[in-house]
C-alpha cells in the first residue's frame, strides 16, 4: 500500500558527494574534547553543548536520507592515514545511522537529569559525546580501514563510560571490556588485512570469489572481531558484566546501540563481502550455506543461552543485559539464514534490521526505566525492590510498553520483527527441509516464551507487590525523563501498529539494494502482519511461556543460581587466558633469562678459564723465578770457584815465578858452565883437530868403502820400508818428555799471558 | 627553497659532526665558570645542530646524494662521508630527540649529581651518532659507532650506583664483543671487495662462504645495538638505570644506530637480491620474529617501569627488524617509518616515566594507581604513546604497523602479519594496567571504602615543570600529526627513503 507512492522512485547507482557524514563524525568528536576542556562550574554551558551536537548529528542524517534512499552519499579523505578516509552511506548504513542519532539524542535528555546525582560528569558528557561520533563513523564508514578506525575509537571511549563508577566491580567489569575490544579490533585488523592481501582493496562489495584459500579464515576473525562487541557467545562475557554498571543512560546506549555495530559489521561482512545473491556460483552457494549455517546455530545458541541466563537473574541490569545477549542471537539467527538462503533471503535481512531498529527502541527504553528507578531507590536487586506501579505509574506503564515490545506481543514493536526472523526460518525450513531447521525453529519458539517469562518476573518483582518500608517515600520526576519515557512507548507503540510502514518504507528498498528477490521479496511488499498465521505462531509462544512461567514461579526455579564454575568465564575463558599468559610470560622469561645465564655463564667459564691460564702463569714464572735463583746460585758459585781458581792461578804463577826465577839464575849458572866447559873445549879442539885431519883422511879412505857398502844397503831397506805413516813416524819419535815440557810451557806462556791482561 | 650547492653541503655536514664534538670540551670547562653557562651551551649546541640539518632538507629531497672522500688513510680505505635520504632522515631525527632531552634534562637534572660530566658527555654523544648516519664508509662508520658506543657508556653508569655499575660493565663488553663483530666483518668486505665504501653500490655480488660470515658479524655488531636477540640482554639492565633524559635517547635514538647500520650494509654491501636469493634474509626474519614475541612476553613480566620500557624497545625494534628481512617497498617504509615512531613514542613513554620518578620517585608500576589524577599532563603524554604503541589508529604506531603488515602481506607471509598482532595484543597487556590504574584507580594509600561513590576526590596536582612538560606535548603531537595522515613529511621521507634504497640506493 505504500510501496506504490511515487515520491520514492528508487535510482540504484546514484552517488551523491557530500561532506555531511564526516561532518557528522567528526563534529561530535571535537565537541567531546571541547566538553572536556570546559571547566566544571560551567555545568550549563556542558549541557547545552552535549544537547546541539546530540541533536545536530541527527538533523545531519535526516538531510541525508533522501540521498541515501535514491543511492549512496559518498565522501572521501584521501589525505588520511594510508588509506584515506572513507565515507559511504547507503540505506542500511542510513538506518543504523538514524538509529544511532535518534535514541542518542533521547538519552542526552535522560542523561541530564540521571548525571545530576554522578559525580565526574565533566568526563562523562565529554567521553559521551564523543562516543557518539565514533559509533556514526563505523556505520557511515565507505570501507572496512575507516570502519576499523572508528570501531577502535568507539572501543576506547566508551571504556571510560564502562567504568564511570570507578569501583571494584565496575574496573574489574571495564578492563575485561577492554581487553576483549582490543583483542577484537586486533582480530578484526588481521582480517581486514588478509582481505586486503586477497583482494587489494578494503571495499565493502561482494568479494568472495577473488577471497580463495583464505575466505574461511578472513570470515572467522571478522566474526570474532564484530562478534566480541555483539556479544555473539561465547564472546559475550564481558557483555553481562559491563552493561550492568555503567550509569543508566550509557548502558542504554551500549546495550541499544552500541553492540548493534557488532551486528552491523557482521552484516556488511555476511551479506555484502561474502554473498552477493545474484553472482554467486553453485560451489558459492554451497560454502554460503555451510557460513549461513555457522552464523545461524551461533545464533540460535545465543538466544538460547542469553534468555535462561536472564531469567536466573536478580539483578534489574543484569537481566536486561543478558536479554541483550539474547536478542543479538535474534539478529544473527536472521543474518544466517538470510545468508544460506542467497537469493531468497531477503525475509532474513528485512527481519534482522527490523529486529536491530525494535530492540535498539526497547532495549534502550528498558534500560532508562529501569535506570529511573535505580536513581531514586538506589537498588538494583529485584528482591529488594516492589510495588513501584503506585510509586512511579509512568515508568511502570512505559515499561509494560517496551516489555510488550520485547516479547513480541501483537501491536508493539517487537512483534513485526520476530515475526519476519520467524517465517525466514520457516522459509529456509521449507525450503531445504533438513531437521536441524526444524530444531532451530523450535528453539526460536522456545527462547521467545522464555523471554515473555523474564519480563513477568522482572515486572512482578519491581511494579508489583508491596513496597518496601525503606522506599516508601514519594518520588517526583523531572519533565525530561517522563518526556524521554513516554517517547520511547510511543515510538514502540507506534511501530508496532503500523509495522508497514518501516518495512516498505525503508527496509525493502535496503532490500532491493542487495538484490534479493524471489518469494521472499514478493511476500515482503505487503506482508500481512495481522492475519492468523502470524499471530498463530505468537499465540502459541504465549501459552509456552504460560506454561514455563506458573510452575517455574511456584516452585521457584528461577531462583536458582547456577554456580560459578559453570559460566564461560570459568569453563572456557579463565583458563584459557590464565595458561596463555602463563606459557608467554614463562617461555618469554625463560628464553630471556637463558639467555642472559647463557652469557653470564660463558662470562664466567671464560673467567675460569683465564683464571687457570693466569695461573699457569704464576706458575711459569715462579718456575722461572725458581730457575733464575737456582741459576743465580749456580752462579755465585761458579763465581766462588771461579776466584778460587782464580786465587789458585795467582799461587801458581807466584809459584811459576819463582820458578821461572829460579831456573834463569839456573840458567846463567849454566851459562858460566857452559862458557868454562867451553873455552875447555876449544883448547881440546884445537890440539885434537890436527889428530883429526889425520884420522879424517883414514876414514876418508875407509868411508869411501863404507858408502858403496851403505849404498847397497840404502836401496834394499828402501825396498823392504813400503807404507811409510809420517804422523806415526812423529809420534813415535816425539817422546812424552818433550810434550810435557811443551805443555808446561804453554800453561806457564798462557798464565803469564793472562796474569799479564788482568793486571 | 633553495637548494645548496654540493660545496655548502659538505661544509654543513663536516659542521654538523664537527661542531658538537668540538664545543664538547668548552662545555666541560665552561661548567666551571657556572652552571648556568654550561646548560645554556648545551642546549644552543644541540640546538644549532639541530637547525644546520634542517637547510639541507631541499637538497635530499630532490634526491641529492653526497659521497665526498675527506682523506685517504691507506689505499682505498678513506676517510669520507655521505649525505643521502637515510641518513638525512636519521640526523634529523636524532638532533631533534637530542635537542628536545637536553632541554628536559636542564630541569631533570638540577636534582642530579655530577651534571658537569653529563652534559659534556651528551653533547660529545651526539656527535659522534650524527658521525655515524654521515658517515660515507663502513671505517668511519665503525670509528663514530665505536665512539658513541662506548661514551655512552658515561651516561649509563651515571647514577654509579652497584646496579648501573654491573649493568655498564655487561654493555661495554657486548659494545666490544659487537665491535670486534664489525671490525671483522669491515675486514672480510674490504678483502671480498677491495673497498668499504658505501659509494660503490654492491660491494659483495656473490654469495660465499666469507661473505656470509661477514653477513653474521654484522649482523652481531650493528644486531647488538639494535637489541636483537640473542644479543639484548645489556639493553634491559642499561637502559633503566641510566638517567631518564639518557634512557630516551639510548632507547629512542642510538637503538637505530644499530638498524641504520644494518640498512646500510644490507642496501650497500650486500644487495636485497643476493640476500633472497642466498636465503640470509631468513636469518634476521627468524631473529626479528623471536625478538619480537621475546621482548613483548618479558615486557609483560616487569614490575619496574623503566624495566618494563626497555623490554617494549626490544619487541618493538624487533618491528623494524622483520621490515628489514622482508625487503619490499612497504616493509622497508614501514620499517624506517617505525624508526621514527619508536623515536618519539618511546621518548614520550621515558620521559613521562622520568617526570613521575623525578617527581614521586615511584618506580614500581604497582604503585602508579592514581598517578594520572596527580600528573595529569604528564600521564595524558605517556598515555597517548602508550596507544600508539598498541597500535589505535590514528595514532603513528598503528601506521607503522599497517605498513609493515601491508609489506609482509605483499611477500605473503601471513605468519608475520599474525606476529605484529599478537605483539600488539601483548603491548596492551602491559601497557594497559599502567595508563588505566593510573586514571581510574585510587593510589594505594588511599582506602576504597572511605571514598564516597558520589563525590569527587580532589588531587592536588603536582605536575612536572613546564619545561619538561613541553618536550612531552611536542611529542605527543609529533606521535599523533605523523599519523594521521600519509602526506606528512615523515612518512614521506620513509616512502621515498624505501624507494630510493630499493631502486639501489643512487647509483
Amino acid at each position: 500500500m505504500f510501496a506504490a507512492a511515487p515520491d520514492f522512485v528508487i535510482e540504484a547507482g546514484s552517488h551523491h558527494y557530500s561532506s555531511i557524514p564526516l561532518w557528522i563524525t567528526l563534529v561530535p568528536m571535537l565537541a567531546g574534547i571541547g566538553i572536556y576542556l570546559l571547566k566544571d562550574l560551567w555545568e550549563t554551558a556542558r549541557k547545552v553543548c552535549t544537547l546541539v551536537t546530540s541533536f545536530a548529528a541527527l538533523v545531519g542524517v535526516i538531510l541525508l536520507f533522501p540521498f541515501a534512499l535514491t543511492g549512496t552519499v559518498n565522501y572521501d579523505l584521501i589525505d588520511f592515514m594510508q588509506m584515506g578516509l572513507f565515507f559511504e552511506v547507503d540505506l542500511i548504513g542510513w538506518i543504523f545511522a538514524f538509529l544511532i542519532t535518534t535514541v542518542w539524542f533521547l538519552a542526552t535528555l535522560f542523561s541530564f537529569a540521571y548525571m545530576d546525582l554522578e559525580h565526574n560528569r565533566r568526563r562523562y558528557y565529554s567521553f559521551f559525546t564523543f562516543t557518539l561520533g565514533a559509533t556514526l563513523g563505523v556505520v557511515l564508514a565507505g570501507d572496512f580501514f575507516t570502519l576499523f578506525l572508528f570501531f577502535e575509537l568507539m572501543t576506547l571511549s566508551s571504556f571510560v563510560l564502562v567504568i564511570h563508577e570507578q569501583d571494584v566491580e565496575s574496573m574489574r567489569a571495564g578492563i575485561l571490556y577492554l581487553y576483549l575490544g582490543i583483542f577484537g579490533g586486533l582480530s578484526l585488523l588481521f582480517a581486514i588485512l588478509m582481505l586486503f592481501g586477497a583482494t587489494g582493496s578494503v571495499e565493502i562489495v561482494p568479494a568472495l570469489e577473488l577471497l580463495g584459500g583464505q575466505r574461511t579464515a578472513i570470515y572467522v576473525f571478522f566474526l570474532i572481531g564484530f562478534g566480541i562487541k555483539a556479544g555473539l557467545v561465547p564472546l559475550h562475557i564481558w557483555l553481562p558484566q559491563a552493561h550492568p554498571v555503567a550509569p543508566s543512560p550509557a548502558s542504554a546506549l551500549l546495550s541499544g546501540i552500541l553492540i548493534k555495530s557488532g551486528a552491523y559489521g557482521i552484516l556488511r561482512v555476511t551479506l555484502i563481502l561474502f554473498s552477493s545473491p545474484d553472482q554467486a556460483g553453485a560451489a558459492d552457494i554451497s560454502y554460503l550455506f555451510i557460513i549461513g549455517n555457522a552464523l545461524m546455530w551461533i545464533g540460535i545458541v545465543t538466544m538460547l543461552a542469553g534468555a535462561v541466563m536472564a531469567l536466573l537473574q536478580s539483578n534489574m541490569k543484569r537481566i536486561l543485559a543478558y536479554s541483550s545477549v539474547s536478542q543479538i542471537g535474534y539478529i544473527a539467527t536472521a543474518l544466517g539464514v538470510a545468508t544460506f538462503l542467497g537469493i531468497e533471503g531477503g525475509m532474513g535481512f528485512a527481519g534482522a534490521v527490523y529486529h536491530v531498529i525494535n530492540h535498539a527502541f526497547f532495549k534502550a527504553g528498558l534500560f532508562m526505566m529501569v535506570g529511573t528507578v535505580y536513581m531514586y531507590t538506589h537498588e538494583l536487586e529485584i528482591f529488594r525492590l516492589g510495588g513501584m506501579l503506585k510509586k512511579m505509574p509512568l515508568v511502570a506503564i512505559t515499561f509494560l510498553v517496551a516489555a510488550f515490545g520485547i516479547a513480541g506481543i501483537p501491536g508493539f514493536n517487537g512483534y513485526p520483527s520476530k515475526t519476519l526472523i520467524h517465517d525466514s526460518l520457516l522459509i529456509a525450513y521449507r525450503d531445504y527441509g533438513l531437521f536441524s531447521l526444524d530444531l532451530a525453529e523450535k528453539i526460536f519458539v522456545l527462547t521467545s516464551a522464555l523471554t515473555i517469562c523474564y519480563f513477568i518476573k522482572l515486572f512482578r518483582r519491581v511494579f508489583l507487590g508491596p513496597v518496601p518500608e525503606k522506599l516508601d517515600v514519594s518520588y517526583h520526576l523531572p519533565l525530561s525523563v517522563k518526556a524521554v519515557l513516554s517517547s520511547f512507548a510511543l515510538v514502540i507503540i507506534g511501530i508496532g501498529l503500523f509495522p508497514n510502514l518501516i518495512l516498505e518504507r525503508v527496509l525493502v528498498p535496503a532490500a532491493e539494494m542487495l538484490n534479493y528477490e524471489g518469494y521472499a521479496m514478493d511476500h515482503l511488499y505487503h506482508f500481512h502482519f495481522f492475519e492468523w498465521h502470524p499471530l498463530e505462531a505468537m499465540l502459541i509462544v504465549i501459552v509456552l511461556a504460560a506454561v514455563i512461567y506458573i510452575p517455574g514461579a511456584y516452585r521457584r526455579w528461577f531462583d536458582w543460581k547456577p554456580p560459578w564454575w559453570l559460566s564461560v568465564y570459568a569453563l572456557l575463558y579463565r583458563p584459557v587466558t590464565h595458561r596463555l599468559m602463563e606459557v608467554t610470560c614463562r617461555a618469554g622469561v625463560f628464553v630471556d633469562s637463558s639467555v642472559d645465564t647463557a652469557y653470564n655463564r660463558s662470562g664466567s667459564a671464560a673467567k675460569t678459564w683465564c683464571t687457570y691460564v693466569g695461573s699457569l702463569d704464576s706458575k711459569l714464572d715462579d718456575l722461572y723465578e725458581k730457575s733464575g735463583k737456582t741459576a743465580r746460585k749456580l752462579a755465585d758459585r761458579s763465581t766462588d770457584m771461579d776466584s778460587k781458581l782464580d786465587q789458585f792461578y795467582e799461587k801458581s804463577g807466584d809459584m811459576a815465578r819463582k820458578l821461572a826465577d829460579r831456573s834463569t839464575d839456573m840458567d846463567s849458572a849454566l851459562n858460566e858452565a857452559y862458557r868454562k866447559t867451553g873455552e875447555a873445549a876449544k883448547k881440546l879442539a884445537e890440539q885434537t883437530s890436527d889428530a883429526d885431519r889425520k884420522l879424517d883422511n883414514v876414514y876418508n879412505k875407509a868411508g869411501q868403502k863404507a858408502r858403496s857398502q851403505m849404498e847397497k844397503r840404502l836401496s834394499e831397506k828402501k825396498d823392504r820400508s813400503e807404507g811409510f805413516d809420517p804422523v806415526k813416524w812423529t809420534t813415535k819419535n816425539l817422546s812424552f818428555d818433550t810434550l810435557l815440557l811443551f805443555l808446561v810451557l804453554g800453561i806457564v806462556l798462557f798464565v803469564i799471558f793472562y796474569y799479564g791482561r788482568t793486571n | 627553497m633553495v637548494v645548496l650547492g654540493s660545496s655548502t653541503v659538505i661544509a654543513i655536514v663536516i659542521f654538523i659532526v664537527a661542531f658538537p664534538i668540538l664545543m664538547t670540551p668548552v662545555i666541560m670547562f665552561s661548567c666551571r665558570a657556572s652552571e648556568q653557562l654550561r646548560n645554556f651551551l648545551a642546549l644552543a649546541v644541540s640546538a644549532i645542530t639541530f637547525l644546520a640539518i634542517l637547510p639541507l632538507y631541499p637538497f635530499v629531497r630532490g634526491g641529492g646524494v653526497i659521497q665526498y672522500t675527506l682523506f685517504e688513510v691507506l689505499p682505498n680505505l678513506e676517510v669520507s662521508l655521505r649525505l643521502d635520504l637515510l641518513s638525512f632522515g636519521l640526523a634529523a631525527l636524532a638532533a631533534l630527540i637530542w635537542l628536545l632531552c637536553t632541554i628536559y634534562s636542564i630541569d631533570y637534572m638540577a636534582k642530579e649529581h655530577a651534571c658537569s660530566r653529563y652534559y659534556p658527555v651528551l653533547i660529545f654523544t651526539l656527535g659522534s651518532c650524527l658521525g655515524i648516519f654521515f658517515a660515507g664508509d663502513l671505517f668511519s662508520l665503525f670509528i663514530f659507532f665505536e665512539l658513541m658506543s662506548l661514551i655512552a657508556y658515561i651516561l649509563v653508569i651515571h647514577e654509579e650506583t652497584e646496579e648501573a655499575l654491573k649493568a655498564g660493565y655487561k654493555y661495554l663488553v657486548m659494545t666490544i664483543i659487537g665491535g670486534l663483530a664489525l671490525f671483522f666483518g669491515m675486514i672480510i668486505v674490504f678483502e671480498l671487495g677491495g673497498t668499504v665504501s658505501l659509494g660503490v653500490g654492491t660491494i659483495i655480488e656473490e654469495s660465499s662462504l666469507l661473505a656470509l660470515l661477514a653477513f653474521i658479524c654484522f649482523l652481531i655488531g650493528f644486531g647488538m645495538k639494535a637489541g636483537m636477540f640473542p644479543l639484548h640482554v645489556w639493553l634491559p639492565d642499561a637502559h633503566p638505570v641510566a638517567p631518564s633524559p639518557a634512557s630516551a635517547l639510548l632507547s629512542g635514538v642510538m637503538l637505530k644506530t644499530g638498524a641504520y647500520g644494518l640498512l646500510r650494509v644490507i642496501f650497500h654491501v650486500f644487495s636485497p637480491d643476493l640476500l633472497q636469493s642466498s636465503g640470509w634474509d631468513t636469518i634476521l626474519g627468524v631473529l626479528a620474529v623471536i625478538t619480537i614475541l621475546l621482548g613483548s612476553a618479558v615486557a609483560l613480566t616487569q614490575t619496574d617501569i623503566k624495566r618494563r620500557l626497555a623490554y617494549s624497545s626490544i619487541g618493538q625494534l624487533g618491528y623494524v627488524l622483520l621490515g628489514l628481512s622482508i625487503l619490499n617497498n612497504n616493509a622497508i617504509t614501514g620499517a624506517i617509518f617505525h624508526i621514527f615512531s619508536h623515536a618519539f613514542m618511546k621518548s614520550i613513554l621515558f620521559l613521562a616515566a622520568g617526570a613521575i620518578i623525578w617527581n614521586t620517585g615511584k618506580r614500581q608500576i604497582e604503585d602508579l594507581k592514581g598517578i594520572g589524577r596527580q600528573m595529569p599532563v604528564t600521564m595524558g603524554c605517556f598515555s597517548i604513546a602508550a596507544l600508539a604503541m598498541i597500535g589505535i589508529p590514528p595514532l603513528n604506531g598503528f601506521l607503522s604497523k599497517w605498513t609493515l603488515a601491508l609489506g609482509a602481506l605483499d611477500a605473503n607471509a601471513v605468519i608475520y602479519v599474525l606476529v605484529l598482532l599478537i605483539s600488539s595484543l601483548l603491548n596492551a597487556l602491559y601497557y594497559l594496567p599502567i595508563i588505566i590504574p593510573a586514571f581510574f584507580d585510587l593510589p594505594g594509600d588511599m582506602n576504597h571504602d572511605e571514598h564516597d561513590e558520589h563525590h569527587e576526590i580532589k588531587f592536588e596536582i603536582q605536575e612536572a615543570t613546564p619545561r619538561m612538560l613541553s618536550v612531552m606535548i611536542v611529542l605527543a603531537l609529533f606521535t599523533f600529526v605523523f599519523g594521521l595522515t600519509p602526506n606528512n613529511i615523515v612518512y614521506a621521507l620513509s616512502r621515498l627513503t624505501a624507494a630510493f634504497l630499493l631502486l639501489g640506493g643512487g647509483f
